[in-house]
C-alpha cells in the first residue's frame, strides 16, 4: 500500500498546474457573473475607508470630514507639512530594518520550529506544541514589563534591537500556521527523498520549503506588515527620536499639534497614508508568489 | 532522563534563577533605594555645577509658547544637554522606565494625576527644589498649588490653567427671546428653558439647544449646586450626595428634552468641524454650552464673524466659577539629574519667562493679523503681566470672552490630590456614561459610584500611609 | 471520499517496539535540533516574564514600589468584581457572534477569490488593506461611518427602508458594531485560507465533475476537508485572538485620553486588565486577572481541539 500510495503522490504532485485552471471554464457564466459582482461589492466595501483616508488626506482641515469623495479644494500641503517638519526619510529607514528583519528573521525560525513539530514523531510532542500555543494565550500586557526588564538588562533599550530580535526565536502563529502546512504535505515524498540519502536538513530546506512556498510568503508579509504598523514596542523601547520608526515618529508629530494632537485630523490622516502607502506596493508584489503552486517543484523521482 | 534533556533542564532552570534575580533586584531597588538621588533633593544645592542630560517626557514643543520658554530654561542650564522624548506622556512608557530604574530626568504631566504618583513615591517632594531656587510658590495659583500638594509636600510645578466659560450663539439667543444671562448657568430654569426654546429637532436633530457636556462636566455642574466630589482633604468621597444627583439629573434632563443622549451625541459628533469655520457655532447648530476657554481663539480665528455671546460660567449664585486643570513638572524618583530638573522647571513658569513667551505669542499673532487673547499660565503674577499685553480687540464679543476667561481664571476650584485618581474619576465617569446610556437611573448610579470611589479611595489611601 | 493516506503501522513484536523507541529517541533528538530557535526563546524571553507574571498575580504591586505578597487575594477580589464579570461576559458574547462570522466570511471570500484568475492580485491587496491601516485611523472611521445620525451605514439601510440603530452609544448595538467592524479585517484569514485552497490537488475536482458533482457538492465534499487543517488554524487563532480584543474597542469607545464618554458595553477583559494595570497601577491584580484569562482561554481551545479531531483531515500525517 506505502508504494502504490507514493508513485500516486508522486504522479499527481507532477501532474498538478500551477493554477487551478480550468480549460473548459466559460467565460459569462452566470456563476462567473455572480463571482464577479460579489467580489466587485465586497471590494468596494473594503476599500471605501482606505480611498476616504486617501482622499481626506489631501484636503485642508475644514474640509476633511465632508463625506466627499473627491476633494473641493485639493492640496497637497498636508504632505508637504508632515515632510518638512518630521524627517521621513530617516524614519522610513529605521523602519524598513527593523522590519526586514523582523520579517526573515521570524519565517526562517518559525519555519524550522514547525518543521520539528510536524515531520518527527516523539513522545511530548503534542504537550511541547501545546506549550507553544500557550504562550499566546497570556495578554501581552502583563508580560510588557518584565520582557522590558530582560532587554534591559541587557543593556539593548534604546536601540532598534528589541524590536525585532525577539523574532529569532520564532513566533507561535507562523509556528502554527506553518505546521498546518507542513503537515500536510505527502510523507511519501520525503521517504522517497530519504531513500536518495537525504539528510534531515535537506529534507526540510530543498523539499519541504518549497513546497510551502505560498505559507512563506504569507508569514513574511503578515510580520512585515506587523513590525511595520507596531507602535508600542518603539514607544517603550525607543527614546531618540534619530531612531524612531515611522509610526513612533508620527505619533510624536501629531502630539505635537496639542491636545493630544487628536484634533488636527488632517496631520493624523495624512500620517496614516504614509505609513500605509509603502506597505501596499510591498504586499501588492509580495503575493504574486501564491500563485505558484507545489508543481513547479514536484519531486524528482 | 535522557542526557541532552537533562543538561537542557538544569541550564533552564539556571537561567531562570538568574532572571528572577535579577528581577528581584530591579524591583527591590526600586522600592528600598533611599540612595544618592534622593539624598540630592534633601541637600539641593542651587549653585551645584551642572553637567550630563536632561531627558524630558510628556512636553511637545509644539507652539511659540513652549520653544521660547525651552530655550531660555536651557540657557538656565547650559552645558546641560536636553533631549525631548517626543510625545505626550504615555503610561506605559513611563512605567517600564521606571521599573527598569531608568525614568526620564523629569516629567510633564497633567496636574490629576499627581496625587497618584506622589503617593506612590515615583516622583519626589520639590520642597527642597523650591526653597534651594528661591521661589515663592505664592505666585502661582493657589488651586493649582494644592492640585499638586500631597501629604504637605508640593510635588509638581504648575503650568497652565484651563478654564470654562459659558459661549453662545447670539443669533439663536436672540430669535429664541433668550439672553446670555439665561444660559450661563445661574438659573438652572432659564437653561431648560432656553434648551428646550432652541432645539430644533424635525425627524432628526438639527440644531442642539444647549449641550451640558456630561460627563466631563460633572464637576462644575455639582460645584454650581454647591457640592465638590471629593472633601477637600482627597479622603472622601462624596458622589451620591443629593446636590450630586440632583446636578446629574438636571444636566441629563436637558438632553432628554432635546431627544435623549443619543440623538444629541450622535448629531454632535456628525459635525466633525469642531476647529475650522463648519464650527457648531458658525453653522448655527448648537444654541449654548460651556466650553474650555482655548476654544476662543479656534472660533475667532476660524469664523471672526459668527454672531457670538461670551459670559463666564456661574452657580445658582449668579458667581463665577470654573473647574482648573491643567499641567505639572514633576521630577521622578530615580532621576539622575535632579538639580538641572528642578531649574528648569521653575525657569519654565518663572514670570519673565511667561512673559516673554506671551509676547512671542502676540508677535505671531499680530503677523497673522489676529488678536492676542491672553494666556492663562498657572502663576498668577504672570497672568496678570500677560494681561496688560491683551489689547482690546474692539469687538464686544471677543473683549467679552477674554475678559470672561481671565474672571474665571480667578475663580477656580480643582479636585484635591489624592491617591486614586484615575479610578475616582472612572468610577465618577463611568456612573455618568450608564445613566446617559440609559442603563440606570441617576440615584443609583451614583450610588454604586460612591462606593467603588470609597472603596479606592480607602484602599489607596491605606498603601499611601 | 477521503482518502487515507496513514503511514502504515509496524506490526506490534518486541522488535518492533524496540525499533519504535529508539526511532523515538532519534526522532527527538533531530527534532530537538529544529526546535532549538523556539526552545532558546522559550527560556529566554518567555519563561521568566511569564513566571513573574504568575507570581505578580499574587501580590500587590504598582510598577513603581517592590510587590507585595498577599496570596489569593487578588483572585478573591476577582469573583466579586462586578466589573469582570461583566467584560468577561462582554468578551464572550463578541467572540461568539464573531469567530463563526470570521470564519465563515473569510472562507467565502477566499472560495471567490480563488475563482477569479484575473486581476486576483488586486483583490487580495483590496482585502488585506484594511488591516494594514493604523487603528487610530480606524477609530476615527468607526466613529464616522457609524454615526447614528448620519453614518454611512445608517444611511444606506435607510434607503431599504431600515432606521438603524445608534451604533455607538446604544448598549445593545455596541457589540453588533465592533462586531462588523472586526469583520473588515478578515483579509489575513482570506489570505491564509486562499494559500491553502491552492494546495488542493486540481485532479480531485476533476474526477469528482467527471463523476456529476456540482459545485456545492464539490466545496463540502473536498475543498473543505481538504483545508480543514487550515480552518482549524483560523478557528483557533481568531478565538484566541477575540478573547483578547482591546484595539478596536479601546480605540473607539475608550479613547486615546481625551473623550471621557465610554460604554460598558464595549468593556472588554482585557480592556479592563489594561485599566486595572496601567491607569489605576494594580498591576498584581492586572495579573490575576490576565492568568484566569489564560486558563479560560486554554480550556476554550482544548475542547476546540478535541472537537476538531473529529472534522480535521491532514493529508500527510496522522497527528
Amino acid at each position: 500500500m506505502t508504494t502504490t500510495a507514493a508513485e500516486a503522490d508522486a504522479a499527481r504532485v507532477a501532474v498538478q498546474p500551477a493554477t487551478p485552471t480550468n480549460p473548459r471554464r466559460p467565460r459569462f457564466t452566470i456563476s462567473q457573473i455572480f463571482i464577479w459582482a460579489a467580489l466587485a461589492v465586497t471590494t468596494v466595501v473594503f476599500l471605501y475607508p482606505f480611498v476616504w483616508l486617501v482622499s481626506a488626506s489631501f484636503k485642508p482641515r475644514a474640509e476633511v470630514f465632508d463625506n466627499r469623495l473627491v476633494p473641493l479644494n485639493f492640496t497637497v500641503d498636508n504632505y508637504v507639512q508632515v515632510w518638512l517638519e518630521a524627517p521621513m526619510a530617516l524614519w522610513l529607514f529605521n523602519t524598513l530594518i527593523v522590519t526586514v528583519l523582523a520579517a526573515v528573521s521570524v519565517t526562517i525560525s518559525s519555519a524550522m520550529v514547525a518543521w520539528g513539530f510536524s515531520y518527527f514523531q516523539f513522545k511530548g510532542r503534542g504537550a511541547l506544541f501545546g506549550l507553544v500555543l500557550a504562550t499566546m494565550m497570556l495578554p501581552g500586557a502583563v508580560t510588557m514589563i518584565p520582557t522590558f526588564l530582560i532587554w534591559n538588562g541587557l543593556g539593548m533599550t534604546g536601540t532598534l534591537t528589541p524590536l525585532w530580535a525577539g523574532n529569532l526565536f520564532g513566533s507561535a502563529f507562523y509556528i502554527f500556521l506553518l505546521r498546518q502546512f507542513f503537515l500536510g504535505l505527502p510523507r511519501s515524498l520525503f521517504e522517497a527523498a530519504r531513500v536518495d540519502g537525504a539528510n534531515n536538513w535537506q529534507i526540510f530546506w530543498k523539499i519541504a520549503l518549497p513546497l510551502t512556498k505560498p505559507a512563506l510568503v504569507v508569514t513574511l508579509l503578515f510580520e512585515f506588515k506587523a513590525a511595520w504598523t507596531d507602535l508600542m514596542r518603539p514607544l517603550i523601547y525607543l527614546r531618540d527620536a534619530d531612531t524612531f520608526t515611522v509610526p513612533r515618529g508620527l505619533k510624536a508629530l501629531v502630539d505635537q499639534f496639542g491636545f493630544g494632537g487628536n484634533f488636527h485630523w488632517e496631520i493624523i490622516v495624512t500620517a496614516s497614508v504614509i505609513t500605509t502607502v509603502p506597505m501596499i506596493f510591498l504586499f501588492f508584489i509580495g503575493q504574486k508568489h501564491f500563485v505558484e503552486g507545489i508543481a513547479t517543484t514536484g519531486t524528482k523521482g | 532522563m535522557r542526557a541532552p534533556l537533562a543538561r537542557g533542564s538544569v541550564l533552564a532552570a539556571a537561567a531562570a534563577l538568574a532572571l528572577t534575580a535579577c528581577a528581584q533586584g530591579t524591583s527591590d531597588d526600586a522600592g528600598t533605594d533611599a540612595g544618592t538621588d534622593a539624598g540630592a533633593e534633601s541637600t539641593y544645592d542651587p549653585d551645584a555645577e551642572l553637567s550630563g542630560e536632561l531627558s524630558i517626557m510628556g512636553f511637545g514643543a509644539g507652539d511659540e509658547i513652549a520653544t521660547v520658554r525651552l530655550e531660555a530654561a536651557e540657557a538656565v542650564i547650559d552645558p546641560v544637554e536636553v533631549t525631548l522624548i517626543e510625545g505626550d506622556l504615555d503610561i506605559q512608557q513611563f512605567l517600564s522606565a521606571v521599573a527598569a530604574g531608568d525614568p526620564p530626568e523629569i516629567v510633564y504631566a497633567n496636574r490629576d494625576q499627581i496625587g497618584t504618583f506622589a503617593s506612590r513615591g515615583v516622583i519626589v517632594p520639590l520642597d527642597d527644589c523650591i526653597e534651594g531656587e528661591g521661589v515663592d510658590t505664592g505666585m502661582y495659583r493657589d488651586v493649582a498649588i494644592d492640585q499638586v500638594t500631597f501629604g504637605g509636600s508640593i510635588y509638581g510645578i504648575p503650568e497652565f490653567n484651563s478654564v470654562q466659560i459659558t459661549m453662545a450663539n447670539a443669533e439663536l439667543l436672540e430669535a429664541a427671546g433668550m439672553s446670555i444671562d439665561d444660559v450661563n448657568g445661574s438659573d438652572w430654569d432659564a437653561i431648560a428653558a432656553a434648551a428646550e426654546a432652541m432645539v430644533q429637532d424635525d425627524g432628526g436633530l438639527s440644531v442642539i439647544g444647549y449641550d451640558s457636556k456630561l460627563p466631563e462636566f460633572l464637576p462644575l455642574w455639582a460645584k454650581a449646586n454647591g457640592v465638590d466630589l471629593l472633601s477637600a482633604d482627597g479622603k472622601t468621597a462624596q458622589l451620591n450626595d443629593p446636590a450630586v444627583v440632583e446636578a446629574l439629573k438636571f444636566a441629563v434632563g436637558i438632553y432628554d428634552a432635546q431627544g435623549g443622549f443619543s440623538a444629541v451625541k450622535a448629531f454632535r459628533d456628525s459635525n466633525t468641524d469642531f476647529f475650522g469655520a463648519g464650527n457648531q457655532f458658525a453653522t448655527n447648530t448648537l444654541g449654548a454650552m460651556s466650553f474650555e476657554q482655548w476654544y476662543v481663539n479656534v472660533l475667532n480665528e476660524s469664523s471672526p464673524d459668527a454672531a457670538m455671546a461670551f459670559d463666564t460660567f456661574r452657580d445658582k449664585e449668579g458667581q463665577t466659577i470654573a473647574f482648573a486643570s491643567g499641567s505639572a513638572w514633576a521630577i521622578p524618583k530615580d532621576s539622575a539629574n535632579p538639580v538641572a530638573a528642578c531649574k528648569l522647571a521653575t525657569t519654565m513658569t518663572a514670570v519673565e519667562t511667561w512673559q516673554a513667551a506671551a509676547q512671542a505669542r502676540v508677535d505671531a499673532r499680530t503677523e497673522q493679523g489676529l488678536p492676542f487673547t491672553g494666556l492663562l499660565t498657572g502663576n498668577e503674577e504672570a497672568d496678570t503681566a500677560i494681561q496688560e499685553l491683551v489689547v482690546e480687540i474692539g469687538d464686544e464679543k471677543w473683549d467679552a470672552a477674554v475678559a470672561a476667561t481671565y474672571e474665571a481664571n480667578d475663580n477656580t476650584f480643582a479636585l484635591p490630590a489624592n491617591p486614586a485618581d484615575a479610578e475616582f474619576k472612572t468610577a465618577w465617569q463611568d456612573a455618568v456614561n450608564r445613566v446617559l446610556n440609559g442603563q440606570q437611573e441617576p440615584q443609583e448610579a451614583m450610588d454604586e459610584a460612591q462606593e467603588q470611589a470609597q472603596a479606592a479611595l480607602d484602599a489607596a489611601w491605606a498603601d499611601a500611609e | 471520499m477521503a482518502t487515507t493516506t496513514e503511514v502504515s503501522r509496524t506490526p506490534s513484536t518486541d522488535e518492533g517496539d524496540r525499533v519504535r523507541r529508539s526511532t523515538s529517541r532519534k526522532n527527538l533528538r533531530a527534532a530537538l535540533l529544529f526546535l532549538s530557535p523556539w526552545i532558546a526563546g522559550f527560556l529566554i524571553f518567555t519563561a521568566w516574564p511569564v513566571g513573574y507574571s504568575a507570581y505578580l498575580s499574587f501580590t500587590d504591586y504598582d510598577v513603581i514600589n517592590a510587590p507585595t505578597l498577599i496570596g489569593f487575594d487578588n483572585y478573591r477580589q476577582l469573583f466579586d468584581d462586578p466589573k469582570i464579570s461583566l467584560s468577561l461576559w462582554n468578551t464572550f458574547v463578541f467572540t461568539a457572534i464573531k469567530i463563526p462570522l470570521h470564519v465563515i466570511v473569510s472562507l467565502a471570500l477566499a472560495l471567490l477569490l480563488n475563482r477569479a484568475f484575473r486581476a486576483a492580485g488586486f483583490f487580495r491587496t483590496a482585502f488585506f488593506l484594511p488591516e494594514m491601516t493604523p487603528p487610530v485611523a480606524v477609530g476615527i472611521l468607526l466613529l464616522l461611518l457609524f454615526n447614528g445620525q448620519d453614518g454611512l451605514i445608517n444611511s444606506t439601510l435607510g434607503w431599504v427602508g431600515i432606521d438603524g440603530p445608534d451604533w455607538t452609544t446604544d448598549p445593545a448595538w455596541v457589540k453588533p458594531g465592533l462586531v462588523m467592524m472586526g469583520l473588515w479585517t478578515v483579509g489575513s484569514s482570506v489570505i491564509i485560507l486562499l494559500a491553502a485552497l491552492r494546495n488542493v490537488p486540481q485532479e480531485l475536482y476533476d474526477s469528482a465533475r467527471v463523476d456529476g458533482a456540482n459545485w456545492w457538492q464539490q466545496t463540502w465534499r473536498i475543498t473543505v476537508p481538504m483545508i480543514s487543517g487550515t480552518l482549524f488554524f483560523v478557528f483557533i487563532v481568531n478565538s484566541i485572538g477575540a478573547f483578547q480584543s482591546f484595539t478596536e474597542a479601546y480605540t473607539a469607545f475608550f479613547g486615546s485620553g481625551n473623550t471621557t464618554y465610554s460604554n460598558d458595553a464595549a468593556l472588554f477583559y482585557v480592556i479592563y486588565l489594561f485599566q486595572q494595570g496601567f491607569e489605576f497601577l494594580h498591576m498584581g491584580y492586572a495579573s490575576a486577572m490576565a492568568w484566569v484569562l489564560f486558563v479560560i482561554i486554554m480550556i476554550i481551545t482544548g475542547i476546540q481541539i478535541l472537537v476538531s479531531r473529529r472534522f480535521v483531515y491532514y493529508e500527510g500525517d496522522g497527528r
